[in-house]
């Protein structure tokens, strides 16, 4: 599986209106979402600074969990540190372009650069050791943990617990959380847009093959390693990416920003019930997830307990997450109509 | 440095039991409890409840082990059903986000109900000098406990017929059921085994320190090191696992300092399941 991912795109290249075709079809859920996202202030919550503010968090976390896809859902690496790869590229984006006086997009893209970094050696060490999906939560779980840790004890440099102002932050951004909404919208869509690419390469097809099988995949020449290794730094710079931004939009962070309490647990949450390794899955995890906290805002104490108890519920009853049961009742009712003729799903009538 | 590397074994013997449920567990069912922190302070909690109503503390930790135990058992008899049809992966996955809104509901429930919960068993007594170094009362009578439950569950699984029993479930589930044995029975028990180490986690701990409502997320994460370090589904690796990583972590704090010896710790446990991927005793 060698050469660039132009030279090994399946099939004859497509010329004039079937590329616009393929094109339009491969773009069209990225669409779709993009402009629902774009109307939602107007429409609905762009007067509540309160909702704009969740509305923002469940950007971030769609962010999160694109990255945390092409991680866990496409090659199967539990990774357990989105918290902490993020918290790599916030604390990074903060400290340099503070205390080293670097522009903030210098910063930011340090920042990335170094998630990036620290993925693909997560990576790295777990296909060495070729670990199995626990020991690579678990391994990835303990970096987490040792992450904070860190973060606490330099205090002079991250401002341990009390967390870290960032001098630099674009104050209009702050305040106007509209703003962090629509920059949020505009990240989302553009790795929606990465994801989808990679999906529809050839890389996207050695995914696929070596998440139904691996050993299976790699008889079949594909380079199992490369592939994990690979989707690991795209989806921890896609993390950090996220981590930075987000500090930077916040003004503000803590070791809390980045927490596994705080996040990996919902990431993993969000992309297991959009449905793992699909396109939309964390986009509609995170919006339900966002609708949720909103739903939740006025039960105090108890909210937690609502929380498990829909976790508990969306896993007994929808166990493979809401865009594949939907494709699947899609294809169920399309098969009805068309005899008996089987129908795959998008991505693979992109491909023929 | 005897002290501390004293203090560490008092300290990892404590680790060692947290894992030693959440491995048995994890050997029969494959599932990675991930509610056993919060099934630890569930059982802290009614004993706090019933010794406040005036119960001699005894019965108040047989009550809560007793309570922890039901609930393990109710999460084994409901809710785990569905994650045993599956198989592989698909199986761990669906037990991992099961468990985690089980630990979000008992804590939830539990913030709600008590939000200034604690258990705090104060054991009087001067301290006892062992090996010529005097320790609290408190936490010399939880390591005598400890260690004792320890020997006991290492010669029920070493000796007893019940305990190679459930070694045998670990290791072939279908063996074990061509002889005779229930795998669905064993499982059971041993949830109920599980969740009543959870309680007796929770009373050992409260003795040196108070346990509050909000323990059960680091119980979890010690336990889950704990058993993977010391390899999934062996009782004596937990413990092996759980007296180093305690001296590791003591021997840290001591001349290092306090940060640094969390990181320390969890270096020493992500090298060592990268050296030995199969855990310390694993298979």
């Amino acid at each position: 599986m060698g050469g660039s991912a132009v030279s090994a795109a399946p099939g004859p290249r497509p010329r004039g209106p079937r590329l616009a075709r393929l094109l339009t079809r491969a773009l069209l859920p990225i669409a779709v979402a993009a402009a629902i996202l774009v109307v939602l202030p107007p429409l609905w919550f762009g007067d509540s600074p309160y909702t704009t503010g969740l509305a923002v968090e469940a950007l971030v976390f769609g962010c999160y969990a694109v990255g945390f896809n092409l991680i866990f859902g496409s090659t199967n690496q539990l990774f357990l540190c989105v918290g902490a790869l993020a918290g790599v590229g916030g604390y990074s984006t903060a400290i340099l372009s503070d205390k080293a006086s670097l522009p903030l997009a210098a910063g930011v893209a340090l920042g990335t650069v170094s998630a990036a970094i620290v993925g693909g050696l997560l990576a790295w060490i777990a296909v060495r050791r070729s670990l199995n999906v626990i020991f690579t939560g678990i391994v990835t779980l303990v970096f987490s943990l040792a992450f904070t840790n860190f973060i606490i004890g330099q205090r002079d440099l991250t401002g341990a617990d009390t967390g870290y102002v960032l001098q630099g932050a674009a104050t209009d951004l702050a305040d106007d959380r509209v703003g962090g909404y629509y920059l949020f919208v505009v990240v989302l869509v553009v790795l929606l847009i990465v994801f989808r690419a990679l999906q529809l390469s050839h890389v996207g097809w050695a995914f696929r093959a070596l998440r139904d099988d691996e050993v299976a995949a790699e008889l079949a020449g594909v380079d199992v390693a490369r592939y994990r290794i690979y989707a690991a730094v795209v989806g921890s710079a896609m993390i950090g990416l996220t981590g930075g931004l987000y500090a930077y939009s916040l003004g503000f962070i803590s070791p809390v920003t980045y927490g596994f309490a705080q996040v990996d647990v919902q990431v993993l949450i969000i992309v297991a019930f959009g449905g793992m390794g699909t396109l939309l899955g964390p986009v509609i995890g995170a919006a339900a997830f966002g609708f949720l906290d909103r739903a939740l805002t006025d039960s105090g104490q108890l909210r937690e307990a609502y929380y498990g108890a829909f976790v508990i519920a969306i896993f007994l009853f929808l166990r493979r997450g809401v865009v594949p049961a939907a494709v699947g009742l899609f294809d169920r009712l399309a098969s009805l109509r068309r005899g008996a003729q089987r129908v795959d799903g998008a991505p693979g009538r992109a491909e023929r | 440095m005897k002290a501390v590397i004293l203090d560490g074994i008092v300290l990892g013997l404590g680790f060692g039991l947290l894992g030693v449920g959440l491995t048995l567990v994890y050997g029969l069912g494959g599932v990675l409890n991930l509610a056993y922190g919060e099934i630890a302070v569930f059982g802290a909690i009614v004993v706090s409840q019933v010794m406040d109503r005036g119960a001699p503390t005894l019965v108040a930790a047989g009550v809560g082990m007793l309570a922890a135990a039901a609930l393990s058992v109710l999460l084994d008899l409901t809710l785990m059903r569905p994650v045993y049809r599956q198989t592989g992966e698909e199986r761990t996955l669906l037990g991992l986000l099961l468990t985690l809104g089980v630990a979000f509901v008992i804590v939830g429930l539990l913030n709600w109900k008590y939000p200034t919960g604690a258990l705090y068993i104060f054991v009087g007594g001067d301290p006892i000098s062992i090996a010529g170094v005097p320790m609290a009362a408190g936490s010399v009578w939880a390591s005598v406990i400890t260690l004792g439950v320890a020997g006991v569950l290492l010669v029920f699984f070493g000796l007893t017929t019940f305990g190679r029993g459930v070694r045998s479930v670990i290791q072939d589930e279908t063996g074990a059921r061509l002889v005779g044995i229930s795998p669905s029975l064993v499982r059971t028990l041993i949830f109920a085994l599980s969740g009543g180490l959870a309680g007796l986690v929770a009373v050992t701990r409260s003795m040196s320190a108070p346990l509050t409502v909000t323990a059960g997320f680091d119980l979890t994460t010690f336990a889950l090191i704990v058993a993977v370090v010391g390899g999934l589904g062996s009782v004596a690796g937990a413990f092996l696992a759980g007296v180093l990583l305690g001296i590791v972590d003591n021997v840290s704090a001591h001349y290092i300092g306090e940060y640094i010896t969390a990181i320390v710790l969890l270096a020493a446990a992500a090298i060592t399941i990268l050296v030995r991927p199969r855990g310390l005793l694993g298979r």
